[in-house]
C-alpha cells in the first residue's frame, strides 16, 4: 500500500517536473517582518517591472556577508545602469536578529533588508543552504537563482541583471 | 495517524494531478544527501561503526496554486551519520505534511507547520538540519488579520519527537495563541514622525498527563497543565529601537528543574541604534526555570520537545577553532549582557580608504542566577517537590559562564586583495556548558585573506590561532580555497592541536574537499578528520562524535 502510493508520488512528481520545466515559478507569498517589525508580504517585493535580486543571508555566515559587500561595491553602478534593487533577506533568528539594522547600517549597505525569523520563506523557496541568491524578472517570476558564493560570481548575477533590463532572453 | 497521511497524500496527488490538467499551479522542491563513509581511527577516537556508509537524505514537495499550498517531506535516516544515530535521530518516514489556505486576511495551516510567537520566549516551532532538531507541530494553526495592524495565531497540536510517530499513544498536546497591535499602522501620523510602537501578548499551554515521580511526589501533586505567558514591547523612533519581552511559567515540575515548583521567568531586552556607517546594540537576558518541554521527563541534554526558545544572544562566531567552546544557551539558569558595535571608517576618507575599513568591536557576559534554596528544600535534603529556591532579579550569581571581548578589522585594499583581522578574549565555563574541565581562558586570532586572480579565479586562505592552558591546549588551523566562479570550489584545511599536553594527542585534522555548483545544485565530497568536539549552531549545541573517512553531500532544488 505504502509502496504504492509512493511510487505513483514520485511517478507524477517526474512527470510534472518533466512537463512543467519551461515554467518559471512565480516567488511565493509569505508572511516575514522588516527591519521595525512590521509585518511584510514577499508578494510586495516589486520594482516597477525592472529586475530584483533576492538574497537570503545571515549575519554569521562568512560567504553570504563577503558575496552582499562584493554586491555592495557595485550597487550605486547597477542601479544607475538597470534600475535593479536587492532585498537581503536574513534569516538571523530571535539571538541575533535585533542586531541585523545595526550591523546592516555599520556596513553602510543601501539594499532593503526584512527578516525571515522563523524560515518560512526559506522554506517556501526550499532553500537548503545559504548564500541563495535568485533574480527575478519584471512579473516577478525567478529566471535564475544560485547557491554557494565564489569571488567573481557577482559579475554573472549583472550579466543576467543586465538582460532582463534589457528584455533579453536567458539561456 | 497512518489515515491523516494517507488522505494527505491522496489529497496531494489529486491537487496536482487538477493543478496540471488546469496547466496552474506549481510544484517546487528540494533533495538533500549527506553521506559518509567512516574509516575507525583510534588516535583520534572515531569508533568502528556498525555500516561504515551512512547517510541523511530528504525530499521536499511544495504545491502551490494561488492561495493553497500542499507540502510533505520524506526523510530517510534508517542509517544516519553516527552523529545523528547518537541523538537518536534515526528513522523514516513522511515526517512534514500539510494543507495550507492563505488570503490577505486569514491563514489556516492543517497537518504539521512551524510557528514562533514573538521572539520565541513563550512558542518556537523550528527545524535545524544541520543539528537534527524538527520541533514541528501536528495540529492545526490560523493567522488572522482583522484590521490592518492587527494579528492574531493561534496553534493546536502534537509535537514531533524524532521518529516517534505514533500519536495516538501520547498524551502530552499544546495549545496556543498569540496577539500583536502595531499602533503605528493604525495612527500613520506616528510613522510620518518616525515612530513606530507595537504591544504583543501570547498563552500557551501544555497538557500532559500525570505521573508520579520517583516516589517523591506523587501524581496528583503533578499539573497536567502547564501555563506560560508573555508580553512584548517593541518601540522605535528614526535610527533607535527597543524590542523588549517577558515571559512566566507557572507550575512545571519537570526533569530538568529537578522537579521544583518555582515560577519560570525570562527576560529579553535588546535597544539599539544605527545610523549610515554606525551601528550599536545592547542587549540583556535573564532566564530563570524557563525550560519548557511537551515531557516532563525529558533531560535537559537533549534539544527534543522544547516548547519555546531562549535565544544565546552572544555574538556568534564561525571561526572552526572557536568551535568547540560556543556559548550554549542555559534556559533554566542564566543571567547576562552582550553588547556591539560597527562601525564604517567611510569609503574614499583618508582612513577607510577607496571601499571604506569595516570594525567591530564586541563584548558579552553570562552568569548563572543567584539561588538560595528554600528552608524546606534544604530540610528535605531534596528540591523536588519544593519551590527549589529563591533568586533576586538582577543580580548575576557567582559562576561566570562565558565571556567574550572581540575586536575585527575587514578591509579592502584594492580590486584584488581583502584582508580581514581580528581578535578574541573569551573565558569558557566547561564544566557548566560542557559537563568537565574548569574555567578555560582562551586567546584567539583570526586572519582572512582573499586574493583574486581574475575575475573568474580567487584563492582564500585562513590563519586562526587559539591559545589556551586549559583543556586541550593550543590550536592552530590553516585553509587554502581555490574557487573558479561560479562552479568549482577546492579546498584544503588542516587543523592541528600542537599544544596538547599528552604528546600522542597532538594530532592533524586534516580535510580536502571539492565541490560543483550550477544554479541551485551543490555537489561537494570531502576527505579527512574531524574532532570530537560541540556543534553550536545558535547557541543549541549537540555533541559531534570524533571521525574520520569520506563525505559525499547533494543538494538540489527545483
Amino acid at each position: 500500500m505504502k509502496k504504492t502510493v509512493f511510487l505513483g508520488l514520485f511517478l507524477m512528481i517526474g512527470l510534472v517536473l518533466f512537463a512543467q520545466e519551461k515554467k518559471a515559478q512565480q516567488f511565493p507569498s509569505v508572511d516575514i517582518k522588516t527591519l521595525d517589525g512590521k509585518a511584510f508580504n514577499t508578494k510586495d517585493i516589486t520594482n516597477e517591472g525592472k529586475p530584483i535580486i533576492v538574497s537570503l543571508w545571515a549575519t554569521w555566515c562568512k560567504p553570504c556577508l563577503a558575496e552582499l559587500m562584493a554586491i555592495d561595491d557595485l550597487y550605486e553602478d547597477w542601479v544607475e545602469e538597470t534600475g535593479v534593487k536587492l532585498y537581503a533577506i536574513s534569516i538571523d533568528d530571535a539571538k541575533t536578529a535585533s542586531r541585523v539594522a545595526p550591523f546592516v547600517n555599520g556596513k553602510g549597505w543601501e539594499f532593503t533588508v526584512l527578516l525571515d525569523q522563523n524560515w518560512d520563506l526559506k522554506r517556501a523557496l526550499n532553500i537548503v543552504d545559504i548564500p541563495f541568491l535568485c533574480i527575478l524578472n519584471g512579473d516577478g517570476e525567478i529566471v535564475w537563482q544560485h547557491t554557494s558564493y565564489a569571488p567573481g560570481s557577482e559579475y554573472e548575477v549583472f550579466e543576467i541583471v543586465k538582460k532582463i533590463a534589457n528584455g533579453e532572453p536567458i539561456e | 495517524m497512518k489515515q491523516i497521511k494517507l488522505v494527505i497524500t491522496l489529497l496531494f496527488l489529486f491537487a496536482v494531478g487538477m493543478g496540471y490538467a488546469q496547466n496552474s499551479g506549481h510544484i517546487s522542491g528540494d533533495v538533500c544527501f549527506n553521506g559518509m563513509f567512516y574509516i575507525p581511527d583510534s588516535l583520534i577516537g572515531a569508533e568502528k561503526v556498525e555500516s561504515k556508509v551512512r547517510a541523511n537524505s530528504w525530499l521536499n514537495l511544495n504545491y502551490n496554486n494561488g492561495g493553497f499550498t500542499l507540502g510533505a517531506r520524506y526523510e530517510f535516516y534508517l542509517f544516519p551519520l553516527i552523529d545523528f544515530e547518537k541523538i537518536g535521530y534515526k528513522g523514516q518516514g513522511i515526517t512534514h505534511y500539510f494543507a495550507d489556505y492563505k488570503t490577505d486576511l486569514l491563514q489556516v495551516t492543517v497537518g504539521t507547520f512551524y510557528e514562533q510567537f514573538g521572539s520565541g520566549l513563550s512558542f518556537r516551532a523550528y527545524e535545524d538540519r544541520q543539528l537534527g532538531i524538527d520541533n514541528s507541530l501536528l495540529g492545526a494553526r490560523f493567522r488572522v488579520n482583522p484590521y490592518k495592524g492587527v494579528a492574531v495565531k493561534g496553534v493546536w497540536g502534537i509535537e514531533r519527537n524524532n521518529f516517534d510517530f505514533d500519536y495516538t499513544k501520547r498524551s502530552d498536546m499544546i495549545r496556543g495563541i498569540d496577539g500583536e497591535v502595531s499602533l503605528d499602522q493604525i495612527f500613520e501620523k506616528m510613522q510620518e514622525k518616525g515612530f513606530s510602537l507595537a504591544f504583543g501578548g501570547s498563552f500557551v499551554s501544555k497538557f500532559e498527563k500525570s505521573t508520579e515521580y520517583q516516589g517523591l511526589i506523587p501524581p496528583e501533586k503533578i499539573p497536567q497543565n502547564v501555563g506560560l505567558y508573555a508580553y512584548r514591547i517593541n518601540f522605535g523612533f528614526k535610527g533607535f529601537r527597543l524590542e523588549a519581552e517577558m515571559a512566566s511559567k507557572i507550575n512545571d515540575p519537570n526533569l530538568t528543574n529537578d522537579f521544583i515548583y518555582k515560577k519560570g521567568e525570562a527576560l529579553l531586552v535588546t535597544t539599539t541604534y544605527s545610523q549610515k556607517g554606525f551601528g550599536v546594540s545592547a542587549s540583556f537576558i535573564r532566564a530563570d526555570n524557563m525550560d519548557f518541554r511537551s515531557q516532563r521527563n525529558i533531560s535537559a541534554t537533549t534539544p527534543l520537545l522544547g516548547i519555546n526558545y531562549i535565544p544565546a544572544i552572544n555574538r556568534q562566531y564561525s571561526y572552526q577553532l572557536l568551535g568547540n567552546y560556543s556559548y550554549a544557551s542555559q534556559p533554566n539558569n542564566q543571567i547576562g549582557f552582550q553588547g556591539q558595535v560597527n562601525y564604517q571608517i567611510p569609503k574614499k576618507s583618508k582612513l577607510g580608504g577607496k571601499y571604506g575599513t569595516d570594525l567591530t568591536f564586541n563584548y558579552s557576559r553570562f552568569h548563572t542566577i543567584e539561588q538560595i534554596p528554600v528552608e524546606e528544600a534544604l530540610s528535605l535534603g531534596t528540591p523536588s517537590g519544593t519551590d527549589g529556591y529563591t533568586s533576586s532579579f538582577f543580580k548575576f550569581g557567582k559562576d561566570l559562564l562565558y565571556q567574550d571581548i572581540g575586536f575585527d578589522v575587514t578591509k579592502k585594499i584594492n580590486a584584488d586583495w581583502k584582508l580581514m583581522l581580528g581578535y578574541n578574549y573569551i573565558d569558557y565555563n566547561l564544566l557548566i556548558l560542557q559537563g568537565h574541565g574548569e574555567l578555560a581562558h582562551i586567546h584567539h586570532i583570526t586572519s582572512e585573506v582573499t586574493y583574486r586572480i581574475n575575475r573568474k579565479h580567487a584563492l582564500r586562505g585562513e590563519l586562526h590561532a587559539l591559545f589556551t592552558k586549559q583543556d586541550m591546549g593550543d590550536w592552530i588551523y590553516g585553509m587554502l580555497e581555490y574557487s573558479i566562479s561560479p562552479n568549482w570550489f577546492f579546498s584544503v584545511g588542516d587543523q592541528y592541536n600542537y599544544g596538547n599536553q599528552a604528546e600522542a594527542m597532538r594530532i592533524h585534522y586534516y580535510n580536502f574537499s571539492v565541490a560543483y555548483v550550477v544554479g541551485a545544485t551543490r555537489i561537494a565530497a570531502n576527505f579527512g578528520k574531524t574532532k570530537e568536539g560541540i556543534l553550536c549552531i545558535g547557541g543549541v549545541c549537540r555533541a559531534v562524535p570524533a571521525s574520520y573517512g569520506f563525505g559525499l553531500n547533494i543538494t538540489t532544488k527545483f
